[in-house]
């Protein structure tokens, strides 16, 4: 768990974040977002101490990180960042395996601990392990950045833009891998994000901040439904709020179930959002939807008016 | 039977610039003589053409050991108040340690000597401060360079991943910069090689003293001796490094 009270952080006249206060649950992935220079970056940074805070006090745990050994502190927080700051001068495999060999684990542990990541982020071995940074796509060299975080299995995250500058596709399959990784491994999660999309699919908290301040914060949902102020509303994507809620909600949300009624051709997947599913209507210019399962049997089925007015009796 | 070289033979062939010119350099300084004829050409109005006070070797070991000595020192100084200055403690004193480093360059060696001489004598140490001096801004200048020219992401990625102030700096700031520290250490000791002749005016007996003493008598085949000589040093040595600092090349850059 992480707290944050009141914290601020001033460089010379200017306060880069004024009096935050942020509670993140164990296990919970919260995004921070906002425009540019909004102090994002920098309340990442205090909470590993790569920046001292000026004022109020961060938690982990329950204990201020004041308390903690800096070094210590750190090995025991994962930090992935945009330009991933892989050393050039060692290979992959060694990249990763940095945080294991300063908490002086057996080499042996090291280097299953690598291989079982590479594993995990889709890097063969054979393939990878001894390359050199400057031998990576941006892709393969951001997998192995957050290789590198997650290596001493710290429970948490700390992302600053980790996809960043990357092909949507594979941004999309990297997100998925980490949704993934937070449920399986129960991570707690700080992440900062431009992409608005990115934010709303991972989050279960996000935090919208301006000029050093949190503006609104709660669950992806909440806020799209009620953003605090045009502000919130414009960045969560204005008019295209409606589309960005679609997008995060599931079609197994507002399906029903079959009736007797002919099924309709169009079909859409269980799992698809509702976004997908208005995508399918359109432009099989149906509406209604036959819902499938894995198998492509019919489960269920989905009417515009359904999927557009579901809401009201949520 | 395989046509593979063997790694031995292999790495001895990746030095073989430096090995041919230190091959003739050791060949010339041992058989200045046998050249006789040839400074006779030179010099026919000449009763002496072979520099007589002194073997040709024990000059070049001496010269070596001068350049050797003051290189060592100015490595030492040179890396290490660049590594100071740029540690969080030492930065007040980065402006100050690189005006140093590029007044010693400015400052003719020659004049360095006159000021050494009366307070350090006749002899090898004036020459050894002023190639010290003389070698300190290049090393200083690369690795001021080299230190403060690492990427910021890398930097960040070190501390964040919980490296200590020591452990970033052997595992990877000096690392990283290797290429152009050396480059400078290269700089230095190649110019300083020349530079160490001018030892032979205060009394230091090196490769410069055929030179002087060549000046001073009008005999241009001492001068040629000493020259050629102290051109061969240089090449052995240049070539030397820049082996070096291609093995340095890690398949990483
Ligand atoms: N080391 C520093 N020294 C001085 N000012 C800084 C420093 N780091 C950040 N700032 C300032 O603090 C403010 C917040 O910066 P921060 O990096 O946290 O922004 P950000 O929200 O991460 O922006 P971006 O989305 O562009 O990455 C900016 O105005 C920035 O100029
Ligand atoms: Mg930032």
């Amino acid at each position: 768990m992480i707290e944050l009270f009141e914290v601020t952080k001033r460089f010379g006249a200017e306060t880069a974040v004024d009096g935050i206060s942020l509670r993140v649950e164990s296990g919970e992935l919260c995004a921070l977002v906002g425009t540019s220079g909004c102090g994002k970056s920098t309340t990442l940074r205090m909470i590993n101490r790569l920046i001292e805070h000026d004022g109020g006090e961060i938690h982990l745990d329950g204990r201020p990180v004041r308390e903690f050994d800096e070094q210590a502190l750190r090995r025991r927080i994962g930090y992935a960042i945009q330009s991933t700051g892989l050393f050039p001068h060692w290979t992959v495999a060694r990249n990763i395996g940095l945080v294991p060999r300063l908490l002086k684990w057996p080499a042996t542990r090291v280097r299953a601990r690598v291989e079982e990541l590479m594993a995990l982020l889709g890097l063969p071995l054979e393939q990878f392990a001894d390359k050199y940074p400057h031998q990576l796509s941006g892709g393969q060299a951001q997998r192995v950045g957050v290789a590198r975080a997650l290596a001493a299995d710290p429970d948490i995250l700390l992302m600053d833009e980790p996809f960043g500058a990357l092909d949507p596709i594979t941004r999309e399959s990297l997100q998925a891998e980490l949704r993934d990784l937070q449920a399986r491994l129960n991570k707690t999660i700080v992440f900062v994000t431009h992409d608005m999309d990115e934010a709303l699919a991972l989050a279960d908290r996000l935090v919208v901040m301006r000029a050093g301040r949190i503006v609104q914060q709660g669950t992806p949902l909440s806020l799209l439904r009620d953003p605090a102020d045009d502000f919130v509303a414009s960045l969560l994507g204005g008019e295209d709020r409606g589309l960005k809620e679609a997008a995060i909600t599931p079609v197994s949300e507002r399906m029903q179930p079959l009736s007797p009624r002919l099924l309709p051709k169009a079909r859409v997947h269980q799992s698809a959002s509702l976004r997908q599913a208005l995508s399918v209507m359109f432009r099989e210019q149906a509406d209604r939807l036959a819902v499938v399962d894995d198998e492509d049997m019919a489960v269920g089925e989905l009417s515009l008016r359904r999927l557009v007015e579901g809401r009201r009796d949520e | 039977m395989t046509s593979e070289v063997p790694p031995d033979v292999g790495r001895l062939m990746r030095w073989r610039a430096p090995l041919v010119w230190l091959s003739l350099l050791m060949l010339l300084a041992a058989g200045m003589a046998w050249l006789t004829p040839l400074f006779h050409w030179v010099e026919p109005g000449a009763r002496q053409v072979i520099y007589p006070h002194g073997d040709f070797l024990v000059l070049l070991g001496r010269h070596l050991l001068v350049v050797s000595v003051a290189s060592l020192l100015a490595v030492l100084l040179g890396v290490g108040a660049a590594v100071l200055v740029t540690r969080p403690a030492g930065r007040d004193f980065l402006p100050l340690v690189a005006q140093f480093a590029s007044m010693g360059q400015t400052f003719p060696p020659v004049a360095v000597l006159a000021l050494a001489v009366p307070v350090l004598g006749f002899g090898t140490w004036p020459i050894i401060v002023a190639l010290l001096l003389y070698g300190l801004l290049p090393i200083v200048r690369n690795t001021l360079a080299g230190l403060e020219g690492l990427e910021a992401g890398v930097m960040e990625a070190a501390r964040g991943m919980g490296m200590s102030a020591s452990q970033r700096l052997l595992q990877v700031e000096l690392p990283l910069a290797a290429p152009v520290i050396l480059a400078g250490i290269r700089t230095s000791v190649t110019v300083n090689i020349a530079t160490a002749a001018l030892g032979a005016t205060v009394g230091a007996s090196n490769l410069g003293a055929p030179i002087i003493s060549g000046i001073v008598n009008g005999n241009t085949a001492y001068v040629l001796q000493g020259a050629v000589l102290i051109g061969l040093l240089a090449l052995c040595v240049d070539s030397a490094f820049e082996r070096l600092q291609r093995g340095l090349g890690h398949p990483g850059r």
